[in-house]
């Protein structure tokens, strides 16, 4: 071949492609442990010990990561079909919201309190569903629409200030059961974290076995095809949004745990950071292609990110930047497996 | 054999991989202004790969091409077209939020002396260059409300303009231009050849339909497993050369018909059915009072010109047509049978092979076996979970029954041959045991050799009791293959001919009407 064309492709040797594409597969897996190693080397020391190592501190990279990483797994079937949900953050202030008020003002007791929570983001989730789903509006709008719904009834219902959890018998105080959000396993695995792996695996589990994760990645891989085919399009989509919704109201509720309050700006942001993990996984944003698995890298690997660069002191604004940065990585990695394999 | 010497273009030596499959080996091809020359080839064969190249497209290969005594090396579609060559794909490349006469012009629009796009003098050319082509199609209407055969007219009309736009050389390859195209549209398109020739534009042709061979090319190049076969004299050849030259094998019975057997009891019985649709919607012909049968085992073939309503007819059966009051009767299996969408059709043992495999038929970046198991998943499934086992062995099943060429159940679908794409969306209605199977161009772009094989297929399930009802524009597979021939005209019954007195003089008179071009 002559040396005047200029492969446009990345080309591979045939013995190395295989490593490439494995490689690519499991992307978000490699970045993760590539991210922990970076870890490690930067880790400042105590006592000769990394600080990033100690069980402690891993077990406060995963609880950090908790809400943002089950928001991902909701987020990751309403992208998977082709969806974006923008609520999220709203949905999570007016959860925690939720639970604090029913807990503290109404003195309902844990259960009852978290049943209506989460079926107040189901709900939510399940509106969103019908309204781009049956009324064919965009899932961008629909959810945009739905940010400001949410955020203005969290407002409303919380008269716009936070409402404090204290934890006791009285009158104004919510159960001390509550207070397991902020406990650990073994003093070691916290709980929300624990509420994170388990629904993390679970979602794993449905997205690889079930007829349902079949539908959803078949929407949104070709909606007309899938339609013709079949899949009930119109109640997989409003199942997604309602699973999303649900898990958003899951985070919710932690959230209110671990701050001991439900402020109405909680969440403000989230869904930006949840959507970042599923790209980071490498799902793509156009539907049909992705894993849960991904999704879970990615969220560990923003937050041993934060993680590490908090206990560097590096400012806040310089994080920031660098997970910008992450972001625009894994997705230029995407763009080029296709290229490469 | 290829003369060089007056050769308008010569490709030599073109080797191009895809991964480890050698998609061309050494090919060579040599065509002289003012020649048509058809190619040739079973799906995979190297076709589309070599002409790719030759229109930049492709531009890591191997080999040289020598445009009018000068060797070139493309690097990218924009050099193909400055050294004259444009290539009218398969997929067609249209925007469809875009006006026809933009999409013409899409990236050289005329310009005003203010640098807006001049949209009157765009229309206008495009007015102009749909008249030489003999269309009457209003340059102002969006691409994505026509129909297929009328993109594909665009199509070439945009082709054909970019290269007018060229001096010198001029070379023009169409990918199975008629695929699309009813009868009539294939005329005008050959007019439009034989007019191209005469400027002296060389032509590859490339084309499944035998019979189109014979009628324009001048000679025809076949290809096998990335090489060049041999090139004939399609007036001279015959058709058995030809497809020993394809595919290395004679093949005996293109159709394989069967004789007519006892039919079982009527199947689908369709009485004054008619679609109103709720709001205009320009391009589609409802159907505007539809009487017809299927028989169990019945193979009824579905003929008309575009826009004769075909694909509506199907897509009402199917309960997948834009929403509209249906009125009329239709009885399946003797029940009454108005299916609220695909997924009541299929419960009730209606299946659909849509006209559009890549847009309506798969999910291309999945897996064959995702997509084969999808329209089955609720048999495959215990308490919402694929079982894995069962899901491998129906799809292993649907691959051996229809003999699809994949490496395995994993790859992607859209890696495969147009061919084994079309019979994974068989595999994927089969799987769901229908009695009743709708058909939608189902050969449309797949070679000679697969669509025998579709041909054989379908004689094989009507022997299994399945009716068959077989939308096609090709009027030779519909002869050989039905047991009956419906003739739709404007939404309406034009004909329905038992085999022994449907022939193709038949078929057209009924589909064009009894005076040519009348208006109703």
């Amino acid at each position: 071949m002559t040396d005047t064309a200029r492969p446009r492709r990345f080309e591979l040797p045939t013995d190395r492609r295989a490593i490439a594409d494995t490689l690519f597969r499991f992307q978000s897996l490699f970045g993760l442990v590539v991210v922990f190693v970076v870890a490690v080397l930067a880790s400042p020391q105590r006592n000769g010990e990394l600080i990033f190592l100690s069980l402690s501190n891993l077990g406060n990279v995963v609880r950090a990561v908790s809400e943002i990483g089950i928001i991902a797994i909701g987020m990751t079937f309403v992208i998977l079909i082709g969806g974006i949900d923008l609520s999220v953050g709203a949905v999570l202030g007016l959860s925690a919201v939720g639970t604090a008020i029913l807990m503290v003002d109404s003195g309902w007791g844990v259960l009852p309190t978290v049943l209506v929570v989460l079926l107040i983001g189901a709900a939510f989730g399940a509106l969103q569903g019908v309204a781009t789903a049956v009324i064919g509006i965009q899932a961008f709008i629909v959810t945009l629409a739905g940010l400001q719904v949410a955020r203005g009834l969290a407002r409303i219902w919380s008269g716009g200030v936070g409402v404090p959890i204290a934890y006791g018998d009285g009158p104004q105080q919510a159960p001390p059961s509550f207070e397991i959000l902020r406990g650990s396993i073994n003093g070691v695995l916290p709980v929300p974290a624990v509420i994170f792996l388990v629904l993390g695996a679970l979602a794993v589990v449905v997205l690889r076995t079930t007829a349902f994760a079949r539908h959803v990645y078949a929407i949104g891989g070709n909606e007309r095809a899938a339609r013709l085919a079949g899949v009930p399009v119109t109640r997989v989509k409003i199942a997604v949004f309602t699973i999303a919704g649900l898990l958003t109201a899951v985070a919710g509720i932690i959230h209110a745990g671990q701050l001991s309050q439900g402020s109405p700006n909680d969440g403000i942001g989230y869904e930006l950071n949840a959507i970042a993990a599923v790209v980071i996984g490498g799902t793509s944003l156009a539907g049909g292609v992705g894993t849960m698995s991904g999704t879970l890298a990615g969220a560990l690997l923003l937050g041993i990110l934060t993680n590490i660069l908090g206990l560097n002191n590096i400012d806040a604004n310089i994080q920031l930047l660098i997970t910008g940065l992450v972001i625009v990585a894994a997705a230029g990695l995407q763009k080029l497996r296709r290229t490469v394999t | 054999m290829p003369d060089s010497a007056g050769a308008l273009v010569t490709m030599s030596g073109i080797t191009k991989r895809f991964g480890g499959v050698l998609a061309c080996d050494d090919a060579e091809l040599s065509v002289g202004a003012g020649e048509v020359r058809a190619l040739l080839g079973e799906n995979g064969a190297g076709k589309s790969t070599l002409m790719n190249v030759l229109a930049g497209v492709i531009t890591d290969h191997e080999g040289t091409i020598t445009v009018a005594g000068r060797p070139c090396r493309f690097r990218g579609p924009a050099d193909a077209q400055a050294a004259g060559i444009a290539m009218i794909h398969q997929e067609l490349d249209l925007v469809p939020g875009l006006s026809v006469a933009e999409n013409i012009f899409l990236g050289r629009e005329p310009r005003t002396r203010l640098r807006t796009v001049d949209t009157r003098r765009m229309a206008a050319a495009a007015r102009a260059q749909l008249a030489e082509l003999g269309v009457e199609l209003d340059p102002n209407r969006s691409v994505g409300s026509l129909r297929v055969g009328e993109q594909q007219l665009v199509e070439i009309a945009k082709a054909l303009l970019s290269n007018a736009l060229s001096t010198d050389a001029r070379v023009l390859v169409m990918d199975e231009p008629t695929a699309a195209l009813a009868d009539a549209e294939v005329r005008l398109l050959f007019a439009t050849i034989a007019r191209l020739r005469e400027r002296g534009v060389a032509i590859i042709y490339i084309s499944h339909r035998m019979e189109e061979i014979e009628e324009i090319a001048d000679r025809a190049t076949v290809m096998r497993n990335g090489r060049v076969a041999g090139t004939v004299d399609p007036r001279t050849a015959t058709r058995r050369e030809v497809i020993e030259l394809m595919v290395g094998r004679a093949e005996d019975e293109q159709f394989g018909h069967v004789p007519d057997a006892d039919r079982g009891r009527v199947l689908l019985e369709v009485r004054g059915l008619a679609v109103h649709p709720s709001g205009h919607r320009p391009g589609r012909t409802d159907p505007a009072g539809i009487d017809l049968t299927v028989d169990e085992g019945e193979i009824v073939g579905l003929a008309g010109l575009m826009g004769a309503g075909r694909t509506e007819l199907l897509e009402t059966l199917y309960g997948a047509a834009p929403a509209g009051r249906i009125t009329g009767s239709v009885r399946l299996g003797g029940r009454p049978y108005a299916p609220s969408g695909p997924r009541a059709a299929l419960a009730r043992g209606v299946g659909l092979v849509p006209e559009d495999r890549r847009g309506s038929g798969l999910q291309l970046d999945h897996s064959v076996g995702h997509n084969i198991a999808l329209t089955a998943l609720r048999s495959l499934c215990t308490a919402g979970v694929v079982r894995a086992r069962r899901e491998r062995r129906s799809v292993r099943e649907q691959i051996a029954a229809l003999a699809i060429r994949t490496t395995s159940a994993a790859v992607p679908v859209g890696t495969l041959s147009g061919g084994n794409q079309q019979k994974v969306v068989f595999a994927r209605q089969l799987l769901a045991r229908p009695r009743l199977l709708l058909l939608d161009e189902p050969t449309r772009g797949i070679d000679i050799g697969a669509k025998a094989e579709l041909y054989r297929l379908l004689q094989r399930l009507a022997g299994e009791g399945i009716g068959i009802l077989f939308a096609s524009s090709e009027l030779p597979e519909l002869l050989g293959v039905c047991d009956r021939i419906v003739v739709l005209r404007r939404g309406r019954v034009a004909a329905d001919l038992p085999r022994h007195r449907a022939d193709q003089a038949a078929v057209l008179a009924a589909a064009m009407g009894s005076a040519r071009g009348d208006q109703e």
